[in-house]
């Protein structure tokens, strides 16, 4: 016995178990004790159950004997199978088809009517018969209308003439038979069926109250992510193909726009052809005179859902005046909307060394589309093609401009007609206004304070600006007096003079002799407590690709100012920026390969960039943030400050790292958050940074509606393109990830000079 | 005198189940009694087994009782006249025992009193002795309706116990017999004629309320429509021309069918089907729609068409491993092997798919029974047929044979088990065939005629998973 006394193993079902026959064990019993080691398994029946009586006694009785015994079976009520007339009732013989039978989808729905003529209705059938015409299956299909169209109410005499085909008569017979029926049964229905759910909820319990419908939803375990997962792909498809039935509305109009312009222009040619103005004496007359026609328009009413690729008519309109020069060209270059930068003729050099941090936008700016989905990622976009917009890195979040139906929006003029160009006029209160860092003057501006305190400059553009921008700020030392200008103080003065022609020393002469107002900041201290607060500016500046671009235009200036100060070639602030491009390289394909994208070099940058800007992961935010800090604090500093040397606006005093620029000032750097306050506030700021000849090239970014444009590449052209105008031999972009995407656009800078001519819609506020 | 319990506290339920002594001295047969009724064996034998009474109704004024017979399943409960009631004997109803409890054993079981509290002959005594405390003795709330006012009274449902709560939805099967009320509890028709056959019903089920008054319950054989009688049926089956299930045949041999009816395309026939299904299976629940099951139904064909012999059904897609849900042979066919026929249908359809299955849980008492049978001659079929290679012992795991057979690995242990074919002999498990074991396989084995041809059945299973819902 204590051999045996030991736990058996449990049992292995995937170990092979011999199979004996009990006559070759003869010792087996011996080892009978253990077999309890083989937990017994469940029935699977109730236990209650399990003790009954008749399986009992069966389940003993096959143990007993091998099998059932007849008087051992469990016993059922009893059936019976004589069913005498069955043979009359199913009538007929049915064949047993060749083929499996396979029943068509649908075809059960057979028009039928569901009740069922009983001995009663079978009598009035049949004395109706004597006085109409009328079969029992006439007659159920009138009552299976009646009652189908009875909800708890029953039909009325009326209805019922509506639901029933028949001839009146008849149906006022069936009608009142029906009625009568009805009233007498106790049941909701002739027509038999299972009790329905009640939707108050209290059939629960109602044993009678079957196939309830499954409300919750079904468990669905593991495929509930699929589930999403398709959900959203949907929502996507959908979104998608809405995009796709846009664009191809927008080129058919577009396409439709060309014939139309290709007949106008042979109509035109026509024309002059029969009036022999082989000169084009008469064409010039007529231009001229539509010149005079200031151009009006309002906003263009478009019934597409997706505003993103409206072409701009008004643009077109305008592009109708710089046509004086070229009258005769069919529109040889599609200008698209695009999302020009902000120009920041001030801004400071030093909002390049730190691009990473994330301008504070959210995806919807990215994903203007019908059907957000969670799911959205700008990538796709990008990688449809489907979308230029993304490259439109600048979005303003939930400040975009938005055009207003019935708003009239003026196309810049030609320059003098606007009203703010007199510098005087006081109800504008735009006045020549010099920054103290760059220390220079930025032409027409008017101060404004705007939210947290912060000093915002709206700047307008006139034709004097070129004028303006070669003054020297040193020239006129008024002394400055301001009770809260930080970095701006205020001399005032009035006049009220309209301004002279272009003529630099008829302005100065203006300015000396207090005719025109002139805000200059009084000159800060420099003081190292001040470096902190700038420190935060320029992280605000930088990391707003908006006033980067702008920057770019600012530092690609060559500064009036009297310091050339830092002894640093162009060369060398090339390869500053080189490296903080590589830098900003590392840190995108980090970025990269957490978002496992493979989308182009270029574009994936920008894709991830637009990614993670809009995807808003705080952590990549805050890391970004970090990364600026450090940014600032190891490299930044320096960088700054010989960023500044480039542009020789400051002397390079290292504790006033300051910065900035032309305006804001925001009480400390909150990142990106800030950001759009920022940037968003200068949206007035007019940046007329067009110092050619014969440009408006004003890429006053704000005015027009992100979701307008188009074409990034474009846009960056024409950032490009304005910096190139500002006679500027090297384009130095605004960041370091700028200059990631922009290389490849910087070549093709000086063929774009010639877009640079266009005009760009400006609001009017 | 007869000893009795401590003395019962008076109880604060309402209900009409108290014990009402009647002029003479002898007691009122009420609900929730107890005692011997008079019913016949296999071999007619008469019989006293102890009995509940679950309803008293009046027929043309005579008495009617309701009886549940202890320990038999309640498919032999019935309606008995009061000659068959042993009133010697009656047990009154126990206070507690009605309770339902929420998580105890409610439901079936019917209240348990004392056994032995009253004696035969000592009724009068007994009851004079403690009638003032019995006298207050409820019945179970939610029991108290009587059969014959069921359908007229509004309030017949009013389960005054527990909350009510939906239960799962999935599966086929409720073990939680908590809300069980006495109306489930009976059966609600007499009798169904479907084709050549009427069939009794075992079990409630829901069929249209006003229908359940009726002695018979016409159905047609085809489409399984309930009708209210024999006129109708005539009519119906002038418009109806359905010969076979209404689904794709996927299995045929000779004139054995099967047809594949789809829970969510086929309602109509689906819900029918369940109808006259729920009339023999007493843990089916109706409770909610067909859309997530598939219905095989088996049919043998003769001249007239396919005639439904039994059918099973199953989840379209199973968290659990089942592969049957409910499963029924109609009376008229049992004991004639189709149902071990279906069972080895549902696991072909299992192998085709390359799983194992399981039928869901609880089985019924011939539930158990069939599958104990096909599990044991299909596994011992394979032990048998176990050649020995190179001389040596022939071997298999319990794994092997689940693969072989597409029967659950628990469902082989168990059935191994049974058959009491595991011993442990020298340090290992090994299988044992006996003598016995044999012998009786093999006699079963010839009896078995009706088999599957795998080769016969043309069957795709679909990845339900992937068709969204059902």
């Amino acid at each position: 016995m204590s051999k045996l006394s030991f736990r058996a193993r449990a049992l292995d079902a995937s170990k092979p178990l011999p199979v004996f026959r009990c006559e070759d064990l003869p010792d087996l019993n011996e080892y009978a004790s253990i077999n309890r080691a083989v937990p017994q398994m469940p029935t699977g029946m109730e236990k209650e159950e399990e003790s009954e009586h008749h399986l009992q006694r069966a389940i003993s009785a096959q143990q007993v004997y091998g099998e059932k015994r007849d008087n051992m079976v469990i016993p059922v009520p009893e059936a019976e199978s004589n069913i005498s007339y069955y043979d009359s009732l199913y009538p007929g013989e049915f064949r047993m088809p060749k083929q499996l039978i396979h029943i068509q989808p649908f075809s059960l729905d057979t028009e039928q009517p569901d009740y069922d003529l009983d001995s009663d209705d079978e009598a009035f059938v049949n004395k109706l018969r004597k006085k109409m015409e009328i079969t029992p299956l006439q007659f159920e299909e009138m009552i299976d209308r009646l009652e189908k169209g009875s909800g708890q109410q029953l039909v009325t005499l009326q209805e019922a003439k509506l639901l029933l085909k028949e001839d009146d008569d008849l149906i006022r017979e069936v009608f009142d038979y029906w009625t009568r029926k009805r009233k007498a049964c106790k049941s909701a229905s002739l027509i038999p069926v299972v009790k329905q759910e009640k939707r108050d909820g209290s059939s629960t319990n109602d044993p009678y109250v079957a196939f309830r419908r499954r409300t919750e939803k079904m468990q669905t375990r593991k495929n509930r992510k699929n589930d999403e997962a398709s959900y959203e792909k949907m929502l996507k498809l959908r979104r998608d193909l809405s995009r796709a039935v846009t664009i191809l509305e927008m080129i058919k109009r577009r396409e439709k726009s060309k014939r139309e312009l290709l007949h106008l222009t042979l109509e035109i040619v026509e024309k002059r052809y029969s009036m022999a103005d082989f000169g084009g004496e008469v064409m010039a007359e007529v231009l001229a005179q539509r010149a005079l026609i200031k151009p009006t328009y309002t906003m263009p009413l478009i019934p597409l859902s997706s505003n993103q690729f409206r072409h701009q008519d008004h643009l077109e309109l305008k592009d109708f005046k710089p046509k004086v020069r070229a009258p005769f060209l069919v529109r040889t270059k599609r200008k698209y909307e695009k999302k020009p930068k902000v120009l920041q003729p001030s801004s400071s050099v030093s909002q390049q060394s730190g691009h990473s941090s994330l301008p504070a936008f959210n995806a919807k700016d990215l994903n203007q589309y019908d059907f957000p989905s969670s799911d959205e990622e700008p990538f796709s976009q990008m990688l449809s093609g489907s979308s230029e917009a993304e490259e439109d890195s600048d979005p303003d979040g939930p400040f975009a401009f938005r055009r207003k139906a019935g708003c009239q929006y003026y196309a810049p003029g030609q320059g003098s007609n606007w009203p703010w160009c007199d510098p005087g006029d006081p109800r504008y209160r735009y006045s020549l206004t010099t920054l103290t860092v760059p220390h220079r003057c930025v032409g027409l501006a008017r101060r404004r304070v705007g939210r947290g305190g912060r000093f915002l400059l709206d700047r307008a553009h006139s034709d004097l600006d070129n004028v303006f921008y070669g003054l020297d700020p040193e020239m006129h030392s008024l002394p400055a007096q301001s009770p809260n200008g930080k970095l701006a103080s205020t001399s005032e003065s009035n006049t009220s003079d309209r301004p002279a022609p272009p003529d630099l020393g008829h302005i100065l002469l203006n300015i000396k002799s207090c005719r025109w107002r002139h805000f200059r900041p009084r000159t800060l201290p420099r003081d190292s407590d001040s470096s902190g607060l700038y420190r935060g500016l320029t992280r605000v500046s930088m990391a707003n690709p908006r006033t980067q671009t702008g920057g770019s235009t600012s530092q690609s200036r060559t500064g009036p100012g009297p310091a050339p100060a830092a002894a640093l070639t162009a060369e060398q602030y090339q390869q500053h920026q080189e490296q903080l491009a590589l830098m900003q390289k590392q840190q995108l394909e980090q970025i990269q390969q957490q978002q496992a994208g493979n989308a182009p070099a270029a574009l994936t940058t920008q894709g991830l960039v637009s990614k993670t800007l809009d995807s808003a992961s705080a952590q990549f935010a805050a890391s970004a943030l970090v990364t600026t800090e450090e940014l600032l604090a190891i490299k930044a500093k320096e960088e700054i400050v010989l960023g500044i040397g480039v542009n020789g606006v400051f002397p390079p005093a290292p504790s006033a790292a300051n910065s900035s620029g032309m305006t804001a000032q925001t009480p400390s750097g909150h990142g990106a958050a800030a950001q759009v306050l920022m940037g968003n506030s200068v949206r007035l700021g007019m940046s007329s940074a067009g110092g050619t000849v014969n440009s408006i090239t004003t890429l006053n970014a704000r005015h027009i509606p992100r979701t307008l444009t188009a074409v990034p590449p474009s846009a960056l052209k024409l950032a490009a393109a304005a910096t190139a105008n500002c006679q500027v031999p090297k384009v130095t972009a605004a960041s370091s990830l700028d200059m990631v995407v922009r290389e490849n656009h910087d070549q093709e800078t000086t063929a774009l000079n010639s877009i640079a001519d266009s005009t760009v819609a400006m609001e009017v506020t | 005198p007869v000893t009795h319990n401590a003395p019962l506290p008076p109880c604060k339920r309402r209900g009409p189940g108290r014990v009402r002594s009647v002029g003479d001295g002898r007691l009122e047969v009420i609900e929730g009694c107890r005692l011997p009724v008079l019913r016949k064996n296999q071999e007619n034998e008469d019989e006293w087994p102890l009995a509940e009474i679950l309803s008293v109704k009046e027929v043309a004024s005579r008495k009617l009782y309701y009886v549940h017979y202890i320990d038999f399943n309640k498919r032999l409960d019935e309606w008995v006249t009061p000659d068959r009631l042993d009133l010697k004997k009656l047990q009154l109803p126990k206070k507690e025992a009605k309770t339902p409890t929420k998580n105890g054993l409610p439901g079936s079981r019917p209240s348990s009193p004392e056994r032995d509290v009253v004696r035969a002959g000592r009724e009068g005594e007994s009851q004079m002795s403690n009638g003032t405390s019995r006298r207050l003795i409820p019945s179970q709330p939610g029991r108290k309706r009587k059969a014959n006012c069921v359908g007229t009274d509004e309030d017949s449902q009013d389960s005054s116990d527990g909350i009510p709560s939906a239960p799962r939805m999935t599966g086929s099967l409720v073990s939680d017999r908590s809300h069980d009320d006495i109306i489930t509890r009976m059966k609600n028709i007499d009798c169904i004629e479907l084709g050549r056959h009427r069939l009794k019903p075992w079990y409630f089920s829901p069929y249209p309320q006003e229908l359940t008054a009726l002695p018979i319950l016409y159905l047609c054989e085809f489409c399984l429509k309930y009708l209210k009688s024999l006129k109708c049926l005539q009519r119906h089956l002038t418009k109806c021309n359905l010969r076979h299930p209404p689904g794709n045949e996927i299995y045929r041999k000779g004139t054995i069918s099967f047809f594949e009816i789809d829970g969510r395309k086929n309602k109509t026939y689906s819900q029918n089907l369940c109808l006259l299904a729920k009339c023999f299976l007493d843990h089916k629940t109706l409770y909610y729609d067909t859309d997530p099951f598939l219905f095989y139904v088996m049919t043998e064909y003769d001249s007239k068409g396919f005639h439904i012999v039994g059918y099973f059904s199953k989840e379209k897609e199973s968290t659990e491993d089942y592969n049957v849900a409910c499963i029924l042979t109609l009376p008229p066919y049992q004991r004639r092997g189709y149902g071990k026929l279906l069972i080895e249908f549902s696991y072909e359809l299992s192998k085709v798919e390359g799983k194992t299955g399981t039928p869901e849980k609880p089985l019924s008492d011939l539930g158990l029974l069939s599958y104990r049978s096909y599990w044991s001659q299909t596994i011992l079929e394979i032990l048998m047929d176990l050649k020995s290679d190179n001389g040596e012992r022939p071997q298999i795991t319990i794994n092997e044979i689940s693969e072989i057979t597409s029967v659950k690995k628990e469902d082989v242990i168990s059935t191994l088990q049974y058959l009491n074919l595991i011993n442990y002999y020298k340090g290992q498990y090994i299988l044992t065939l006996s003598e016995d074991i044999v012998e009786g396989h093999e006699r079963a084995m010839h009896k078995r005629h009706l088999r599957i041809d795998p080769k016969c059945l043309h069957f795709t299973p679909k990845d339900w998973s992937k068709r969204g819902k059902w």
